[in-house]
């Protein structure tokens, strides 16, 4: 019995056999010393289980150790025997340094791009918010009667808060807004927000030095105080140690900094500085919808019933207040997916254009590694000969594969670092959360997954193909042929028709975002842009003294600086076109005379009568605003000097305006007020039409809008834009208007800017998109028409024998030319086919990013394709010259 | 005969090295031969020598081989590798300065004297 169990021990080690020989050979010797003492058998058993201690323990403890050492000892062999492969394909990869190059450029090309692309996303939509248990941070807002989203009044919010039940902080802010602000040295301007007491404690964040706001710092007239971020207190306040207690001058108050913020702060996006809201009286009135709101859901709390709770409490305010609110319900978003917002659909684009590059790779990388197999079968079928048992082959193939996707991993994540720089230089400054890119863990995790996923696929399939058969076809068919079988061309044709579909599917969305970006840029956008500069100051507003003399200085800037060489124009708007921040919005109502003197409950009942009302934009003009800007006068007259403070207050109004709220009438000497909007209730005179501005961007219609003057309206005109038209280059102003301004305010930093730059910027996201997928696209047309080349070539190389023999029989070189060509042209005709489905399915994608073309436009599919086909066939065409120039007398005597 | 000592935590391991130091031995042997040395004083239980041997070997200090005992029977034999013999002069050299230390200490006479 135990003989034969040696002998079965040839298969491989058996440690419980060996164990239990070993103990039984102890026990019999122990017996037989006990034996030669005298002792019986049976009593020398029972003797030595007493003293031996519990044996079966011994033997399972015993047991584990071996078994233990011989996994050890497996994986060792195992990974010997895998670095010796690895070796093995370094030093065969070695001899053909082409090939080993163009595979890992390939794959680092696609490794790059993805790991790249991950990165953006992965700090953008996926890596949470750096705060502590960020899902518990959300943004509230209030519903109106047909459920839209709106900001918060400071009554709403105020009874919002005292009722609330499972949350742990609400709190309201301002997104930054820019401010002029002195300290020690130049005047400079910074992104401030004004925020509530509880901000802080809602997002989490510590201070890093100092403290956040005290009590006696959240009262009206307290004593003003302001907490910094630690970027600003590094770039702006120098870093120094001694920040707490110095003061920063906002306008005509000074601040002294109470805190530093930890890093994390990042929120809202741009905010430099943190102003106590509490510093200045809440609001009134229920309808002055100026705050945001933030909230932090308590712990024990989950986010349905916090939901249903602040639902409740907004319709039970509803109830009690009725028309004099306009929330009707109120809802929450988590920050998170607030802040992501739009960029989510744009970045989830870019990942799958990304994704898509990736697979043409590897079909490249598979082709490649194909024909190699195929060159390599006279070898492999020597060693199957020899004996190589199939698992080795494939294992070497996996190691090949292996040592080229490591490789061309490495790389990639170089070219990913190297790409999320560029991409980060070129992004156009709107991407959320920007400052949390970076390469880490989860990054590099992603890398080598997409590595070690496309190492098992080239493997894999490298290994089914280039090892089947090889060896019963090439002894049977001997060194004559090399032609590969019927079903390796086939899956190469498969792959290169794969690749040729998917960089069309790329190309065709790369040419939808290039004609909605040309649609875009050729929009007219209402004014002209050339020869225009913008200055951005910042004043800060104050009684009417200050006010009137915020408004002599912009009249006295306008009037020296039109008087600068080459100035035809000058004016101001408080918010420029195109420029983001400063608009505002809101309803009016349509006075039946001048004298009509309206309270605020007539307010509130004209306003549901719907012919008494209409909203629009509001904007403060000054200067020769419309002429510098050459939008036209369409009717009527501009202020022109008219809009003395104490004359009857004058209004322009937009084309759109016009039409849409007076589409019958003439709404020239039309009487309207805002309600007390800016603070001023008396009513406007419309007085002209001018043109439609497309404000926003150049891509949404001109929205409806009201001008007044910042003479008669200074109260909005703390922010304005000066605009200037000049003869040459209007960039040439910004010295002496600087000087102007330095002379007037030493204390206002002036922004200048071209309006072309400012149209530019406006166009920055859409071309930072364009950008991405163009590049990807002329990638994937590189590699879409390698693969095309490579396969041709391969075909070429194989039928070099017919080629030979039809020439012999009198084939002219031009018909030889045209059939293989013709080769490469029928694989891309049927991948351009392939391709157009499969963009047609996934049009869905860049829908909302296109404009002015439809996802279906007909122009890019067919450019594409005849791009496509022409690279296909220009690709076929080297390949197909070399078969018409072979020998024929060379092949047949072969 | 005398009474048993037990074998100190940690010490088998020690021992077992020693017992290998002239050449090869099976388990058995080396049971007899610590039993031998401590003139029968020592109690080793068979129960704890086999994962000793076992382990030592996974540690690589001693290695093992199949062959035939003195009656001619198939036994596994153990034997020293280089790094067990270190391991054995590491463990030894470690062993005598501590039985002289506890040994100074165990046979101290006095309480505490003050040197500074």
């Amino acid at each position: 019995m135990r003989s034969a169990r040696r002998y079965l021990r040839f298969f491989g080690p058996d440690p419980a056999a060996d164990l239990d020989d070993e103990l039984a050979f102890h026990l019999d010797m122990r017996v037989a010393e006990y034996v030669r003492l005298g002792m019986s058998e049976p009593d020398a058993r029972r003797r030595i289980a007493e003293e031996a201690g519990d044996m079966d323990a011994a033997r399972h403890e015993c047991l584990e150790i071996d078994q233990r050492e011989l996994r050890r000892q497996d994986m060792r062999e195992a990974f010997g025997t895998w670095m010796r492969d690895v070796r093995v394909a370094l030093r065969s990869l070695r001899r053909s340094p082409g090939y080993f190059a163009g595979v890992v450029a390939t794959l680092a090309l696609g490794i790059g791009a993805t790991t790249a692309i991950y990165s953006v996303v992965h700090g953008v939509l996926l890596r949470p918010l750096p705060y502590p248990e960020p899902d518990r941070i959300v943004q509230l807002f209030q519903l109106d009667a047909d459920a839209r989203k709106g900001q918060w009044s400071d009554p709403n919010f105020a009874d919002v808060r005292e009722r609330l039940r499972g949350f742990d902080a609400v709190a309201q802010f301002t997104p930054a807004a820019t401010l002029s602000v002195a300290g020690a040295g130049e005047p400079f301007r910074a992104g401030a927000s004004a925020v509530s007491g509880d901000f802080f404690r809602v997002l989490g964040v510590r201070p890093l030095r100092g403290r956040t706001f005290a009590p006696e710092e959240l009262v009206p007239g307290g004593s003003p105080a302001v907490v910094v971020t630690e970027s600003f207190w590094r770039n702006q306040l120098g870093g120094s140690e001694d920040v707490i207690g110095s003061r920063l001058t906002i306008g005509r108050t000074t601040y002294s900094v109470v805190g530093v913020m930890e890093r994390a702060l990042a929120f809202p996006a741009g905010a430099g500085i943190y102003l106590p809201k509490e510093l200045n009286a809440p609001s009134p009135f229920r309808t002055g919808h100026n705050w945001q709101a933030l909230a932090r859901v308590n712990a024990g709390t989950s986010m349905q019933s916090a939901q249903d709770a602040i639902s409740r409490v907004a319709r039970e305010l509803k109830q009690q207040h009725g028309d004099d609110t306009m929330m009707s319900d109120a809802t929450f978003v988590p920050l998170r997916d607030q802040l992501v917002g739009k960029s989510r659909k744009v970045l989830l684009l870019l990942l799958a254009a990304s994704g898509l590059l990736l697979l043409i790779a590897c079909a490249n990388v598979v082709n490649l590694l194909l024909a190699r197999a195929t060159a390599r079968r006279g070898e492999i079928a020597v060693r199957l000969a020899l004996g190589a048992g199939r698992a080795r082959l494939v294992a070497q193939f996996l190691a090949e594969s292996a040592v080229v996707a490591g490789v061309g991993g490495a790389l990639g994540v170089v070219l990913a670092l190297v790409g999320v720089r560029a991409l980060l230089r070129l992004e156009p400054g709107d991407l959320p959360r920007a400052g949390e890119i970076g390469t880490n863990l989860p990054v590099l995790g992603f890398a080598l997954l997409a590595t070690v996923l496309v190492a098992l696929a080239l493997g894999v399939i490298g290994a089914l193909r280039g090892g089947r058969g090889a060896l019963r076809e090439v002894m049977a068919e001997g060194q004559r042929s090399m032609s590969g079988s019927g079903a390796a061309r086939r899956l190469r044709d498969t792959l290169v028709v794969a690749q040729i579909a998917l960089a069309l599917v790329l190309l065709v969305g790369a040419g939808l975002l290039g004609r909605s970006f040309l649609a875009v840029f050729n929009q007219y956008p209402g004014y002209r842009t050339e020869g225009v500069l913008a200055m951005d100051v910042t004043l800060s507003g104050g009684d009417t003294t200050v006010l009137a003399s915020n408004v002599r200085f912009y009249d006295e800037v306008l009037e020296r600086g039109r008087a600068l060489p080459g100035v035809m124009h000058a004016g101001a708007v408080n918010a420029l076109p195109l420029a983001p921040g400063g608009v505002s919005s809101g309803m009016f109502i349509i006075q039946r005379s001048i004298a009509e003197r309206l309270t605020f409950d007539d307010f509130r009942a004209l306003s549901k009568i719907p012919e008494r009302v209409g909203e629009s934009q509001f904007r403060i003009v000054g200067g020769d605003y419309f002429r510098a800007m050459d939008i036209p006068l369409l009717r009527g007259r501009l202020f022109d000097g008219q809009d003395a403070p104490d004359a009857p207050h004058l209004a322009l109004i937009s084309e759109s305006l016009a039409r849409s709220r007076w589409p019958d009438e003439d709404p020239l000497g039309k009487i309207i007020q805002y309600g007390g909007m800016d603070g001023d209730p008396r009513p406007f005179t419309i007085v002209g039409i001018v043109g439609d501005v497309r404000e926003a961007n150049l891509e949404a219609r001109p929205l409806p809008t009201f001008y007044a003057s910042y003479r008669q309206r200074p109260r909005m005109a703390g922010r304005m834009n000066l605009v200037f038209r000049a003869q040459g280059d209007p960039a040439a102003l910004s010295a002496p208007l600087r000087g102007i301004v330095h002379e007037l305010r030493p204390q206002v930093p002036p922004r200048f800017r071209t309006m072309q730059a400012v149209m530019t910027e406006s166009l920055a996201s859409r071309r930072f998109v364009l950008v991405l997928i163009g590049v990807f696209g002329a990638a994937a047309l590189l590699l879409a028409s390698l693969g095309v080349y490579s396969v041709i070539a391969y075909l070429v190389a194989q039928r070099r024998r017919e080629i030979g023999v039809r020439m012999a029989l009198g084939a002219r070189p031009e018909s030889v030319r045209r059939m293989v060509v013709r080769e490469g042209v029928v694989l891309a005709g049927v991948g351009v086919v392939v391709g157009a489905l499969f963009a047609m399915a996934g049009r869905r994608y860049v829908e909302g990013l296109q404009y002015g073309v439809r996802a279906t436009d007909v122009p890019s599919f067919t450019a594409v394709s005849v791009l496509l086909v022409t690279v296909a066939a220009l690709a076929s065409w080297f390949p197909a010259r070399k078969a018409a120039a072979i020998p024929p007398a060379d092949v047949l005597r072969s | 005969m005398a009474a048993h000592v037990d074998v100190l935590q940690g010490t088998l391991d020690m021992l077992v090295l020693k017992s290998l130091t002239w050449g090869p031995m099976h388990g058995y042997s080396v049971l007899a031969w610590l039993r031998q040395r401590s003139d029968d004083q020592l109690r080793v239980e068979d129960a704890a020598l086999y994962p000793a041997l076992h382990r030592l070997e996974a540690r690589r200090l001693i290695e093992s081989e199949w062959g035939l005992s003195e009656n001619n029977r198939r036994a596994k034999f153990y034997r020293l590798t280089t790094a067990g013999r270190r391991a054995l002069r590491e463990e030894t050299s470690h062993w005598s300065r501590y039985v002289s230390v506890i040994d100074r200490i165990l046979s101290a006479t006095g309480p505490a004297t003050r040197t500074a």
